[in-house]
């Protein structure tokens, strides 16, 4: 009996290796990546061969449904469906989740068909190879993607080896896969991390009376860029950075590089940049380690958000934010409210990171910047389709459209450098208590027109933001003082 | 032993496949080759060192990514030059690979000779903790590593067509397989096996044990050296990330599908794992069952749960299995039945001592 069982377990797993194989050699053939022919193709040119314009738009997009940010799958997915949803006249798959993706879109009419949705893991290797079956078996020749920071260097790598290529970038914050690696083919219609905190550290020196601040970031390229964002922000204004601590990214205990931090009497305050699952668990390890919370004395980037309070305690309230893509909800604009309104009439619902991956109106996901950076990059592809007529067979043509738009969004217009990164606007804001004693997200200013240069801080020829880079220096910046006041949700412009 | 006795039937299936492979440009997609062939023989060739190192040393390393990584990080340094990453020396491809491959062996040596007195789960955890080691070093010395990994490394332009590099891994997985066949046969592969199975005795018999080790443990580097510089060529980029815990696990699961004590093995359990990492989720359906990207770990997990319960010897040895029932069968035909069947671990055991040919 068990030997009959054996082999129907043997012979059951010898049919699900055949199946795989048949579906390996059946996914070759079906799509057009690479008949025999197509070999020399590949030999000759010594890169990937993704088919260049002709039959449309063949859309790949490169998510992470594992890794530190696999909760927001979903969300990024979402993102790049609404805009085709909204602007190409597509349907989505499910109106309960994005990953059903969409189907009949077309702009000028050229259809954008998707090929499918890679799964990253937050490493490069693993977005490398997501990239590769999307492009070399799937046939994708535009990719909108990726989500973190170093995917996005890799995937900017890839796309200038691969010039073929279209590259709209989802929402990977590092600076370098513009500014270093100026792959003609690569854009960014949204900020870097480093973008994303200008102004913190002008409204921290010179409104909140910081002089001295302890940095804790991430250690990899996000986490970096991040953190320098805010220190030549903070220098600049005339701010002392004491210490700078890096733990490394995916790290559960913190106590040991908490214990390197100033005590809170030592210095003005924290400016922490721990993304995704470390930031409430570095916090906790700061409570156990430097006593309680005290909000005003605590300032991060995106990642500090009303939800810490859950954990945390209304203690948090007080702390300042850097700004994502998007502005909190306390500002309600007639766009904004267009583009919520367009989300929630897409899905009935969709499961992002936001409600915890429980299905939730599409708008929860919407207002957040991992799903926003996918639309503009969605929103992107569609126009820059439009501006050439649907033709993509020129396609120097194709991305001199895409250098040259300037994207009239809901969260403000975004136009790209001359490195093709977006030029935007940052809104920071502050964790304040609410009536009902609730922690929520205040708008606090709108700090126009930021690029990632720095006034010259950062440029293709300095050092990649890291652990000692950039030094703490005085300088002028472009946008010192002309931040705007956001009060009750209202900009005071 | 002469010609006819090596044509087996084994050695001429592993000749058909091999022609069947050096052909296979011309007959798959450029897809399978370039993706699917081209990193199973990378990360096949990286397993068989954990092969080699179990099978005839009874040293299970989880060191081998370590060496895989130390020779694409040092490749990445040598030959880069001018970029905001590494050390930046700018040398000749080629000396860079000579490079890479010296300090790759010389850190295997190193770490061998440290490794050398201990056997079992104490060098398991010690090559473990290499390997931890191993990972911080590169991730927290951004001077060699980055920061943020080493990007756009650029192959020699002898293997520039993607087809090339196939081929060089394929050229190089089969001089390691019959290179590693080779060595059982020699005095120091007999001197080897001899410490594995009895490294007491074999010091009383006046080998000096810690030096066999160290030495296999050398070659073995050096061998998951080749590999890292076709993964770096390949991949064009490493990272830290690229020699975590996780990567170095699922070199040690391939080595496990394939089966720990076959050479073959390691081949076979790399190819069934990029399959299933590329194709599972294009299977009709599957998804209906929940069998998302997402989920891939779990059935790499549940498919090294399945063939641990199914045959401890991995995949080769349900062929094996399979092979010696058609065997006994062929030979129990024309007698009666000799009534039940000898305990089918016997043959493959025999073939893990090395006393098959």
């Amino acid at each position: 009996m068990s030997r009959l069982k054996r082999r129907t377990a043997l012979a059951l797993s010898m049919t699900a290796g055949l199946a795989l194989v048949a579906a390996g050699c059946g996914g070759g053939d079906d799509e057009s990546a690479g008949l025999p022919a197509d070999q020399e193709t590949v030999a000759g040119d010594g890169t990937g061969s993704p088919p260049a314009g002709g039959d449309g738009v063949r859309l790949g997009i490169l998510g992470q449904c594992e890794g530190p940010f696999g909760g927001f799958h979903e969300d990024v997915v979402g993102g790049a469906t609404l805009a085709m949803t909204q602007f190409a006249g597509a349907t989505p798959g499910s109106s309960t989740t994005a990953l059903d993706g969409f189907t009949g879109a077309e702009v000028a009419g050229t259809p954008i068909e998707l090929v499918g949705i890679g799964c990253g893991d937050d490493t490069a290797d693993r977005i490398l190879q997501e990239v590769r079956r999307l492009v070399e078996q799937l046939g994708a020749n535009v990719i909108i993607g990726p989500l973190s920071g170093d995917e996005g260097i890799a995937i900017a790598e890839y796309a200038k080896a691969n010039p073929e290529l279209t590259v709209l970038a989802g929402i990977s914050g590092s600076q370098e896969q513009t500014l270093q690696v100026q792959a003609p083919n690569y854009f960014r219609f949204y900020g870097d991390g480093a973008i994303w905190n200008a102004g913190l550290g002008d409204l921290l020196h010179n409104q909140e009376g910081w002089d001295t601040v302890a940095v804790i970031a991430d250690d990899y390229s996000f986490g970096h860029t991040s953190a320098a964002g805010f220190i030549a922000d903070f220098c600049a204004v005339g701010g002392e950075v004491t210490s700078r601590v890096f733990p490394p990214l995916g790290t559960t205990d913190y106590s040991s590089y908490i214990a390197q931090l100033p005590n809170p009497d030592e210095v003005d305050g924290y400016f922490w940049a721990v993304g995704g699952t470390g930031t409430q668990a570095s916090l906790e390890a700061f409570v156990n380690a430097k006593g309680d919370l005290t909000g005003d004395q605590h300032a991060g980037n995106l990642f500090f958000n009303p939800g810490l309070a859950q954990a945390l305690g209304p203690d948090i309230a007080g702390a300042y934010v850097g700004g994502f893509a998007t502005l909190p909800g306390d500002v309600q604009t007639p766009e904004i409210e267009n583009y919520l309104a367009a989300a929630d009439e897409t899905w009935e619902t969709i499961p992002g990171a936001l409600s915890g991956n429980e299905p939730a109106p599409p708008s929860v996901a919407a207002a957040f910047g991992f799903f926003y950076g996918y639309y503009t990059a969605g929103v992107a592809l569609v126009e820059a389709l439009d501006a050439v007529g649907g033709d993509m067979s020129d396609l120097d043509a194709f991305h001199e459209a895409i250098s040259g738009l300037t994207l009239d969004l809901p969260y403000g217009d975004i136009s790209l450098d001359e490195n093709r990164s977006g030029v935007v606007d940052v809104g920071l804001s502050r964790l304040v208590l609410d009536e009902s004693g609730e922690v929520v997200q205040e708008t606090v200013a709108i700090v126009p027109g930021v690029d990632q240069t720095f006034g010259g801080t950062f440029s293709p020829d300095t050092p990649s933001p890291g652990r000692d880079f950039p030094a703490c220096e005085e300088r002028d910046l472009p946008w010192e003082g002309n931040a705007i006041p956001v009060v009750d949700g209202v900009p005071q412009s | 032993m002469n010609l006819r006795e090596r044509l087996t039937g084994e050695t001429l299936a592993l000749a058909g496949l091999v022609l069947i492979l050096v052909l296979l440009p011309s007959l798959a997609t450029a897809f399978f080759v370039n993706f699917v062939m081209t990193q199973t023989l990378i990360l096949g060739l990286a397993a068989a060192t954990i092969v080699f190192l179990a099978k005839y040393g009874g040293m299970t390393s989880l060191a081998q990514l370590l060496m895989f990584g130390i020779a694409g990080f040092m490749f990445g340094n040598a030959a880069l030059d001018g970029g905001a990453r590494g050390l930046n020396l700018g040398w000749h491809p080629w000396a860079a690979v000579g490079f890479a491959i010296l300090v790759t062996t010389l850190a295997a040596f190193l770490l061998g000779a440290i490794a050398s007195r201990t056997t079992g789960i104490y060098f398991l955890m010690l090559t473990l903790v290499y390997g931890v080691i191993g990972y911080f070093v590169f991730a927290q010395i951004v001077e060699i590593s980055g920061p943020g990994g080493i990007t756009s490394i650029q192959r020699p332009d002898l293997l520039g067509p993607p087809v090339r590099l196939y081929y060089a891994g394929l050229l190089l997985s089969v001089v390691v397989y019959a290179g590693f066949r080779t060595i059982r046969r020699t005095a120091f592969g007999l001197a080897l096996q001899g410490v594995r199975d009895d490294p007491i005795r074999m010091a009383s018999l006046g080998f000096n044990v810690p030096l066999h080790r160290t030495l296999a443990f050398t070659l073995a580097g050096f061998v998951a050296g080749l590999a890292g510089l076709l993964n770096v060529w390949w991949n064009g980029q490493i990272d830290p990330a690229s020699i975590s815990i996780g990567p170095t696990l699922i070199l040690l699961i391939i080595a496990v599908i394939g089966g720990i004590s076959s050479l073959e093995g390691a081949w076979l359990g790399a190819f069934v794992y990029v399959l299933v990492f590329t194709y599972l989720r294009d299977l009709p359906f599957v998804d209906r069952i929940g069998i998302t990207e997402a989920r891939f770990n779990t059935v790499i997990g549940v498919i090294v749960l399945a063939i641990m319960v199914l045959s401890p010897e991995g995949l080769t040895g349900i062929v094996q299995r399979l092979r010696g029932r058609l065997r006994r069968r062929a030979a129990t035909e024309p007698t009666a039945s000799t009534g039940g069947s000898l305990p089918v671990h016997t043959t493959t055991q025999k073939e893990l001592g090395g006393t098959r040919s």
